[in-house]
């Protein structure tokens, strides 16, 4: 199945490392890019993409904050939206939050070339994927 | 004859990032990957790259240790130190290691490229951010700031600042000495050396020197998040 991502970090970097990343999968499309959480907001709006892969840190508007709003937004839609954070915090306690602002799924940047894959291929069936530096975890 | 280009970064995600922007330019290659200082020593050494580009906050040995560590083995080595921060006290220290690059990581995809260029023609490349620092030392002072004039700290030889921040991170004597194929009682030695120089007197002491002088750093929470993270990044 196609599945769209947007991806959001305020790495221009990162974000070029994320994508080459995802072209290992033919079937996905990077459908664009964002650098803090409001415009990741707008263009989720505008896109409509089936998985956002979402960094915490950010400028103007953390991506924590971003999440909760995209939910907000996207609660009477219907629309399968997924987000998924890679973020450099390896903290239990982040992961919680993240969860709780919505997100199904949960990376650590210094492992995401490890992880990155199947957690897209699982959030985007639904299932959660968390990951910490020591062991990814998928369930459904 | 192609660009042979190092690349030192913890992050795999960031090294991909790097590594595609590189190629993208006809006759550069990225000869190798290291993921801390000390791997990224050994491989240059090795490998003798034209360029050897190093991100500060590597665990293990940093991007401002190695930069000292590679100009102390071979001068002519030309290295650009990757950064998220632009404070004084960083430019101060990364000229002062050496460095002849240097490029703010939010900033890669812009300038990485020029800096690569200008270190090929044997120019340096700083971010605009230096070239005031330096303009600014040499109108205060009426001379440009130069090497080891800049920070006002106790000197810590080479080997002492590598000992210091495996330290900070939390490793024990006996993991610093099997680490640097040293004696425990080498280690020690110098353990007490550093103490002694920098007159403190725990570890924790120590951990808050690493970080206020850039040799560890740590992870920052995200804004507006009530929870400190204080993990070594």
């Amino acid at each position: 199945m196609a599945v769209r991502i947007l991806l959001v970090d305020d790495h221009p970097i990162v974000r070029q490392g994320l994508r080459t990343l995802l072209q290992g999968r033919g079937d996905w499309q990077v459908v664009g890019e964002a650098s803090d959480g409001i415009e990741a907001v707008e263009k989720v709006e505008s896109l409509q993409p089936d998985v956002v892969v979402l960094d915490v840190t950010m400028p103007r508007m953390n991506g924590l904050e971003a999440c909760r709003l995209i939910q907000q937004k996207q609660k009477n839609k219907d629309s399968g939206l997924e987000v998924l954070f890679v973020t450099q915090h390896d903290s239990p306690q982040m992961m919680r939050e993240a969860l709780d602002a919505g997100a199904r799924g949960y990376v650590v940047k210094s492992n995401a070339a490890r992880d990155l894959l199947e957690a897209v291929e699982s959030v985007s069936q639904h299932r959660v994927f968390t990951a910490l530096a020591r062991s990814p975890q998928a369930s459904g | 004859m192609k660009l042979r280009i190092l690349l030192a970064d913890d992050h795999e995600i960031v090294r991909r990032g790097l590594c595609a922007l590189l190629q993208k330019r006809e006759g550069w290659e990225v000869c190798g990957e290291a993921s801390d200082g000390r791997e990224a020593v050994e491989m240059a050494k090795k490998l003798k790259p034209d360029v050897v580009i190093v991100d500060i906050g590597m665990p293990s040995l940093n991007g401002l240790d190695t930069t000292r560590q590679l100009m102390q083995h071979d001068p002519q080595f030309k290295v650009i130190v990757l950064t998220i921060t632009d404070s004084d006290q960083v430019i101060r220290e990364a000229l002062d290691a050496g460095a002849r690059g240097f490029v703010l990581k939010s900033d890669a995809a812009r300038d990485l490229v020029s800096a690569v260029e200008a270190l090929q023609s044997k120019r340096m490349f700083f971010t605009p951010r230096v070239n005031d620092l330096v303009l600014a030392g040499f109108l205060d002072k009426g001379h440009v700031v130069t090497r080891n004039e800049a920070p006002n700290l106790p000197t810590l030889t080479v080997r002492e600042r590598e000992i210091t921040q495996l330290l900070a991170e939390g490793k024990s004597s006996k993991e610093v000495a099997t680490m640097l194929n040293l004696s425990t009682k080498t280690v020690e030695t110098h353990r007490s050396n550093i103490m002694r120089k920098l007159s403190l007197h725990s570890i924790r002491d120590l951990v808050v020197y690493a970080i206020k002088n850039n040799i560890i750093q740590i992870q920052m929470p995200a804004q507006n998040h009530s929870a400190p993270e204080t993990t070594v990044a």
